[in-house]
């Protein structure tokens, strides 16, 4: 900014407008983190705001009096609705274990370009334990290296680093069971006969999200194995955009007149196909299996327009990777600590019970 | 460009070239050329899959053109006048969530026509606010067009991030239903934006309005020396630009029924893409909506087209991109050989 506006007759003026330009800026940046702390109440007592930590370099020690045992969390993208529901379940658990949690993340890009940074000084603040959803198998692989040679315990959670010889637990949803669990759905919700033929499509992401790909590789498996009759007609992508998806759901729609099922692999191919079918007036006559139990989308799958939701239980990863990193603080050994936990994806439909549907439904701002 | 506005800011314009044969002008226009491209492209993709003419198909193809013309009408006002506008995107995403929050509380409590009026007005002040920000930190912070609607681009996307907490706002089944097809391929949507584009282009092309933009934008110095309040009219222009944006954003919602929270990420560059293609300079100064209205045509032509004729949707970047090249190599390639004659 300085050099823009850096000219000699009006340097003096231009050079108070940016300060006066700089403290709005920091009053906003204030604004938001105020507001981005409502869900995270215990966790962001210690910490600095996101923004901040992207960009200073505080080396300001977490408050240690709240406890003997601080355990640093840093998640791939605080503003997913996933990772909120996972801090809605560790930041309970910290709290009746009476440990502090530093929960901090980037605020929305799911990176290893800006995780690393964050990873960096979290482990300057010497926590008792490290808990991380690595964006890159390869290149969160250093942070956790140096993190267990400096004697800080690490666990993983949703995803992993390439080498888990040294870290204590791996937690994580089970995505390709959550594939085919999508393909046993929409087969249900098809009426699925043998010997008739059956075309559906599928809404990623991206090619390179490895959760998406992991889905579809259970959901494929699944139809090879069980269901002949299903004839996968098209991929595309979204790029996490709802509107894009939508526009690609429009397209299929136009292009296979007869299409009986979409599997949306992830939250933005679902809102983007719920809409489609609704403005098509093919809700019920189009099988869709959606991904992620967004407030909105269980909404719609009480209305019938998903047939099917898969959802996934962030809240209690949180929760078990919690109590994993306490327990082996408390006792100095990892015994009876398991290596891999796995839990299985939830298949909601229109008929599930109302319990059901709220215990999964991620929790929103 | 050989056009009557030019000839009206002839004073902030260098010299007119001599007049060419009728002929060689036709071949020579920019416009001519993207006609012929868009209608061999449609040739295309319909050989390849007959369903892409069916009304159906058209209809996809205006619900995305929409969304990037709108964005496309505010950038060409901002580049004609010699400036950027990388906002856009993420204005629209904000506003059509801010627009949500509003409409969340009403819908299947009042009237559904009420709950799109009032997200409507909601969606389009958001827009001019942004727009008067990015204004407000040219003329006063003096920062460039570039860097000033930069920092909105960012502030307004994360804002779209903590206000949503990255899920979707409201769910308003009546909206989706608005953008149903009601004459032949256009929705009320479509139609309403078909006419917000036509009454720019009258703006533009010819109002007092549209003369001192590309004045402005053919050299700021000039048009000031000429009596022209130059920060007053950037202000309405980047407060044009914004309010476009935020009925974009309205848009948007219509769509999907909901506020998204990354709605409108990148679709500045899409918007600027429809511009350039269309043959406006980024220099400023020259330029005309029917190019930008051919350009949103192409792109969104080319997306669907790929899209039916089930090529890897990656690919889609790719001719975009080399749309692009071909377009401003184009319009490069006769200026020079204007410059040469």
């Amino acid at each position: 900014m300085r050099h823009t506006i850096g000219d000699s007759a009006t340097g003096r003026r231009a050079d108070w407008r940016v300060l006066s330009l700089g403290l709005a800026a920091i009053l906003l940046a204030g604004a938001c983190s105020t507001s981005s702390a409502t869900p995270t109440a215990v966790a962001t007592a210690a910490t600095p705001t996101a923004t901040a930590a992207a960009s200073a370099a505080p080396t300001a020690a977490p408050s240690a009096a709240a406890g003997n045992i601080t355990v640093a969390f840093n998640m791939g993208a605080e503003a997913d609705p996933f990772f909120i529901a996972m801090n809605t379940g560790a930041a309970a658990e910290a709290k009746a274990l009476g440990v502090t949690l530093i929960w901090q993340g980037d605020p929305s890009q799911y990176s290893p370009a800006t995780q690393i940074p964050i990873v960096d000084e979290l482990l300057a603040m010497h926590p008792s334990a490290l808990i991380i959803s690595p964006t890159d198998p390869d290149a969160l692989q250093p942070d956790v290296n140096k993190a267990i040679a400096a004697g800080i315990p690490v666990v993983c959670v949703d995803t992993h680093v390439t080498d888990l010889s040294k870290v204590l637990s791996f937690i994580t949803g089970d995505n390709e069971q959550g594939g085919s669990a999508a393909a046993d759905a929409m087969a249900t919700a098809m009426h699925y006969t043998a010997g008739q033929t059956y075309q559906v499509v599928v809404g990623e992401s991206s090619a390179t999200t490895t959760t998406n790909t992991a889905r579809l590789d259970g959901f494929k498996k699944q139809i090879a194995a069980k269901y002949p009759g299903i004839q996968i007609m098209s991929v595309a992508y979204s790029q996490s955009q709802a509107a894009t998806a939508n526009t690609n759901v429009n397209n299929w729609l136009t292009e296979f007149p007869n299409l009986k099922g979409i599997f949306a692999i992830d939250g933005t191919n679902a809102s983007g196909a719920a809409a489609a079918l609704q403005a098509h007036n093919l809700v019920g006559k189009v099988a869709l299996i959606g991904y992620d139990a967004y407030a909105t989308n269980v909404e719609l799958l009480k209305k019938g327009v998903f047939a099917a939701l898969i959802a996934q239980d962030p809240a209690q990863e949180g929760k078990m990777s919690i109590d994993a990193v306490v327990q082996y603080l408390k006792t100095g050994s990892n015994s009876g600590i398991q290596a891999q936990v796995t839990l299985p994806n939830i298949v909601l439909t229109p008929t599930s019970s109302a319990d059901q549907l709220s215990k999964y439904t991620y929790p929103t701002a | 460009m050989s056009s009557s506005t030019e000839q009206a800011v002839a004073a902030a314009s260098p010299p007119e070239e001599p007049p060419a044969d009728r002929v060689r002008s036709l071949l020579a226009n920019q416009q001519f050329a993207l006609l012929v491209a868009l209608i061999a492209l449609i040739a295309f993709f319909t050989s390849r899959n007959s369903v892409f003419l069916s009304s159906d198909e058209v209809a996809n193809i205006l619900a995305d053109f929409c969304s990037v013309i709108l964005l496309g009408v505010g950038e060409t006002f901002v580049i004609i006048s010699g400036g950027i506008d990388l906002s856009v995107g993420s204005v629209a995403g904000l506003s059509g969530i801010i627009g949500a929050l509003a409409m969340r509380g009403m819908v299947g409590h009042q009237p559904e026509p009420l709950v799109l009026i009032t997200g409507t007005i909601v969606c389009a002040a958001v827009g001019l606010g942004i727009g008067f920000i990015n204004a407000a930190l040219m003329n006063w912070a003096r920062l460039v067009p570039f860097v000033a609607t930069l920092a909105t681009l960012g502030a307004a996307g994360g804002m779209s991030i903590v206000i949503t907490g990255g899920a979707p706002i409201g769910q308003d089944s009546d909206a989706i239903m608005f953008t149903q097809a009601v004459f032949g391929p256009f929705s009320y949507p479509a139609l309403i934006v078909i006419a917000i584009v036509a009454v720019a282009g009258i703006f533009l092309h010819y109002s007092r309005y549209g003369r001192y933009t590309f004045a402005i934008g053919s050299s700021a110095f000039a048009a000031r020396a000429a009596g022209i309040n130059v920060r007053r009219h950037l202000t309405s222009v980047y407060m044009l630009s914004g309010m476009l944006a935020g009925l974009t954003g309205m848009f948007i919602y219509l769509r999907l029924g909901s506020g998204a929270p990354t709605a409108g990420s990148g679709a500045e560059l899409t918007a600027i893409a429809a511009v350039v293609i269309g043959g406006a300079s980024l220099t400023g100064g020259v330029g005309r909506l029917t190019g930008t209205v051919l350009g949103a045509l192409i792109i969104t032509t080319v997306t669907s087209g790929l899209l039916i004729s089930n090529v890897e949707a990656n690919w889609n970047q790719v001719a975009v991109a080399m749309l692009i090249a071909a377009s401003a190599s184009l319009q490069a390639l006769r200026t020079a050989s204007r410059q040469q004659s």
